[in-house]
């Protein structure tokens, strides 16, 4: 199919952009990379009116004060491949990003069009989420900084406003005895994720201080598996705790049950991609 | 309608355009390039691969209003008429193509990668290939000849210096 007619508007500034976006509230979107936004449109399930290009913007660039990791919304998810801050503090982060479609996508597609598109096994939307991001969004009447739990509401559907656009995602950088691990099913390789799960844990003298776990597949948006975190808190990084904790958070969750799996396939397969995430982790944490 | 202008494999030519059309179709209707195929139009097949300004890109999910300014390349610039760069030389060798529909897509997807491998001066193994080409589907061949062809091409710039 193809796209519903609107009209197209280069922002030229991010000022234009939100001057632009300002006027024309529900009825505009930004588009950067367009690899989730356009197949909306050729599907007709977005028919924005005016659509603000905002790729010509100065929000490409990654960041860091030592305390906080941020994120320009243009960033191309190719970036974060070669990127030395991403592979030494945020291994669970660099592990999702290959699952992201596939090579033309991450060359093309942005963090911020992924997170603004907010599809319920989106990678970087779980990324937000286990690593306690802030999504900072911006309009004419300012700046808003958002908690990445606050900001998936559903499929599809975030805090947004109209006329609001997300201009960059920050994360708190782990302490340096710290990993994690990412891993993901899909029926086919690039495709949208069965189920995924996304582990970082923090580490001292052998044992777990900190766990974070976060889940895609099993509700509409990311969600964390907060029992299962602080079950893990003090365990030894043998990981023979790993499928204790896996089991805590596959019984408590209630999964999406739709074509590509049921719900009862969904609670299993979690539950194993949790205990290998975790043992992932456990085992890079060892290597440190 | 926006007027942009755009080079395409060496041809520049400034037209209007509705900001709805893909970059696709203007390819194939302004530019006459039937070589880019539109297999899913929501870019999950890849057969709609060009490069924009020198990397691959899926023109189905690219309106040509995005475009103004850019370089284009299609499958039509690859080897000249006889399809003489060495990958499309191996697809034929190898039976990476049997209809066809996919193959303009794969060779725009995988020049470059080829070129990368040269460059770096080693055989990638298969499971970098099979990577590299994951966002094209081909219904034909079970992938198995694409592998080998770009085994082979790789293979064969190594050996030509190219």
């Amino acid at each position: 199919m193809r796209p519903a007619s609107f009209e197209y508007h280069r922002a030229t500034s991010l000022e234009h952009a939100l001057e632009l976006l300002a006027e024309f509230g529900e009825d505009g979107r930004p588009i950067a990379g367009g690899q989730s936004l356009v197949p909306m449109m050729n599907f007709r399930l977005a028919r924005p009116g005016h659509l603000v290009d905002i790729n010509k913007l100065p929000l490409n660039s990654i960041e860091s004060d030592g305390q906080m990791l941020r994120i320009g919304a243009l960033t191309r998810h190719i970036a974060y491949f070669d990127n030395p801050l991403i592979a030494r503090h945020f291994p669970a982060f660099l592990d999702a990003v290959h699952y992201i479609g596939h090579p033309t996508i991450r060359r093309n597609g942005s963090i911020g069009g992924s997170i603004s598109h907010a599809d319920p096994t989106a990678e970087l939307a779980a990324v937000c989420v286990l690593y306690d991001a802030e999504i900072i969004a911006r309009s004419t009447a300012g700046e808003r900084r958002i908690r990445a739990t606050d900001f998936f509401l559903s499929a599809y559907v975030t805090a947004l406003e109209p006329g609001e656009m997300v201009v960059g995602v920050e994360l708190p950088v782990p302490p340096s005895s710290s990993t994690g691990s990412f891993i993901e099913l899909a029926e086919r390789s690039g495709d949208f994720a069965t189920a995924a799960i996304g582990v970082s844990i923090e580490f001292s003298s052998g044992r777990i201080t900190r766990a974070a776990i976060v889940c895609s597949g099993a509700d509409l948006v990311p969600i964390r598996a907060r029992e299962a975190e602080d079950f893990l808190q003090g365990k030894p990084l043998d990981a023979a705790e790993a499928s204790e904790a896996a089991r805590l958070f596959a019984t408590s969750i209630d999964p999406v049950d739709d074509h590509i799996a049921s719900a009862d396939y969904r609670r299993g397969l979690i539950g194993k991609l949790t205990q290998r995430a975790i043992e992932a982790a456990c085992n890079r944490a060892l290597d440190k | 309608m926006i007027d942009i202008t755009l080079e395409v494999n060496g041809v520049t030519k400034t037209l209007q355009v509705e900001p709805r059309r893909l970059l696709a179709d203007v390819l194939r209707e302004e530019f006459r390039l039937s070589g880019v195929h539109i297999g899913c139009a929501h870019g999950a097949c890849g057969c709609c691969t060009v490069h924009l300004d020198g990397t691959p890109r899926l023109s189905c999910l690219t309106f040509a209003a995005q475009c103004d300014g850019a370089s284009i390349r299609t499958v039509e610039s690859i080897g000249g008429p006889n399809a003489e760069h060495m990958l499309q030389q191996a697809f034929k060798s190898e039976h990476g193509l049997q209809c066809g529909y996919c193959t303009p897509g794969f060779i725009m997807t995988l020049v470059p990668f080829v070129e990368e491998m040269v460059g770096q001066k080693r055989i990638p193994d298969d499971a970098e290939i099979r990577e590299a080409m994951s966002g094209n589907i081909c219904r034909c061949t079970g992938y198995h000849g694409i592998v080998a062809a770009v085994r082979k091409a790789v293979g064969t710039g190594l050996e030509s210096g190219v």
